[in-house]
């Protein structure tokens, strides 16, 4: 059956001694932007160095949701652009993505919340998103599951309803991402950990590896929750960064009974129903940083106490996996995108928290655009390092999930 | 692995019972001749080590001290002192 048996993204490559750019981490986040690099920006000598295999970290530990209803004008815009090319990239990479928008339902347990979720939806619908308002009533109406009883820890006032998200497969995302990049001549080196970045002081040289010395003018360094660390190891450069645990689980499969994403900030879990079946659930995190990945039955325990009174079916049903990645926080909720600073062709992408998977597509191409150009797209500029500073936090905290490194 | 903390009041408790502190940054800056720029060091900027790290917590569901101890984030096994390099 596996006779002929070929990855999709090729044999595997040599390492050669130079690359136009080189990304650090195999992650989604960078094979977007080699995918980008090479297709659109016309850059032919891009590698992808990871230290394990391609979507061993984020890229295939996230609970796969996708949606562009955040709090501010500077970050809904880019997950707005990430959620349409969803389609776009299903066709372009000939890879079905399993995109699946069945929209997502955000619990509103107070009416404070409700008008917190009134802001949200206005500046989704500046931004030309769909997203409403529905009161108790029309959310039982959708989502016959929902408990929407007063006796309740948290009785459901209502909800704010984004119909265009919805839940895109992430193994997939990474293996089409791959073989599209792989296509256009990108060399993905697995098994191939950075140990150094070299610079002359002023600008970058090249990178060392496990298996040799690579020169370069650029890299990126995009590796999820091990950037900072990578960054302040090799460079010494410190980031506003707390890297922690988060937790997910999912149930044994059932028939079809959940239509939409449905999350509770006050209950902290969310929920959807895999095209398996299986009830995939979330939203834990440890609330002191760690690097090991590790599930607590603390969190078990809290997901079945918070999913039993919610969605009061759930009670009785077993969980059969759980797993954890890491969630790299930043204080203000947004990314940290800049380059050229303070070496000349070193760039990062990080500090992406829990919204690395929903946003890697559109930021991919936006970094591409960076790194050949050298000058920071608009959409990028206001991630920028030096932001924190200047005191220019921006006010993603405000969304209605509110999970700061800080907790 | 769960995780347990040594409160030098009331001794070794669960995690849970302590808020994490941040990463131990040495004294406040002094307030003559702070800039922007080191007053944001102090405050946002952190090492995120895989390793060994010095670090705050407060017991909050408990007596309230503030102390420092050093942990593993590998591990997230408190120890006593230093990640000692060869």
């Amino acid at each position: 059956m596996l006779r002929g048996f070929k990855p999709l993204w090729g044999k595997k490559p040599g390492l050669r001694s130079s690359y136009d750019a080189v990304i650090i981490g195999g992650g989604l986040h960078s094979l977007a932007t080699a995918y980008y690099l090479a297709k659109e920006q016309g850059m032919r000598d891009v590698a992808v160095l990871e230290k394990r295999f391609i979507g061993f970290g984020g890229a295939g530990r996230n609970t796969a949701i996708v949606r562009a209803n955040q709090r501010t004008q500077e970050n809904v815009p880019l997950y707005k652009e990430a959620l349409d090319l969803w389609p776009v990239l299903t066709r372009e990479l000939d890879y079905n993505l399993m995109f699946n928008n069945c929209g997502n339902l955000n619990l509103m347990h107070s009416e404070a919340a409700m008008n917190a979720a009134r802001m949200n939806v206005c500046t989704a619908q500046f931004h030309g998103i769909e997203s409403h308002l529905l009161d108790a009533r029309q959310v039982k109406e959708i989502e016959p599951t929902i408990n929407i009883s007063p006796d309740i820890t948290y009785p459901v006032h209502g909800a704010m309803f984004h119909p265009p998200g919805g839940v895109v497969r992430h193994d997939a995302v990474v293996w089409g991402l791959a073989k599209g990049a792989a296509r256009h001549g990108v060399h993905i080196h697995q098994q191939t950990e950075a140990t150094a970045i070299q610079s002359d002081g002023a600008r970058i040289t090249g990178v060392d590896t496990s298996r040799g010395r690579i020169r370069t003018p650029r890299v990126l360094v995009s590796a999820g929750g091990y950037s900072a660390g990578i960054i302040n190891k090799m460079l010494g450069l410190k980031l506003p960064i707390s890297v922690l645990t988060i937790q997910a689980m999912v149930t044994q499969p059932l028939k079809p009974v959940l239509n939409h994403v449905v999350s509770s900030g006050m209950y902290h879990a969310y929920a959807n129903q895999t095209l398996k079946g299986e009830i995939a659930t979330g939203a834990h995190m440890d609330p002191w940083p760690n690097y090991t990945t590790l599930t607590t039955a603390h969190y078990i325990k809290h997901q079945a106490e918070a999913l039993s009174e919610f969605l009061p079916f759930l009670r009785g049903v077993k969980f059969m996996r759980h797993w954890a990645g890491l969630a790299d926080m930043t204080p203000d909720m947004a990314p940290i995108i800049d380059g050229n600073d303070p070496l000349e062709g070193f760039y990062m992408n990080c500090g992406w928290g829990y919204f690395g998977f929903k946003s890697c597509t559109a930021t991919g191409r936006h970094m591409a655009a960076f790194m050949a150009k050298g000058e920071c797209p608009e959409r990028l500029k206001p991630f920028g390092l030096r932001r924190y500073e200047k005191h220019r936090l921006m006010g993603e905290t405000a969304a209605l999930v509110t999970y700061t490194p800080d907790n | 692995m769960a995780l347990t903390i040594t409160c030098p009041v009331c001794g070794k408790r669960n995690g849970y019972e302590f808020r994490y502190g941040g990463e131990d940054k040495g004294p406040r800056p002094a307030e003559e001749g702070l800039t922007p720029r080191s007053w944001c060091d102090y405050a946002h900027m952190n090492a995120c080590v895989a390793g060994v790290q010095k670090e705050w917590w407060c017991h909050k569901n408990g007596c309230g001290a503030w102390f420092a101890i050093h942990r593993n984030t590998l591990t997230n096994l408190e120890v006593d002192g230093p990640e000692v390099t060869s």
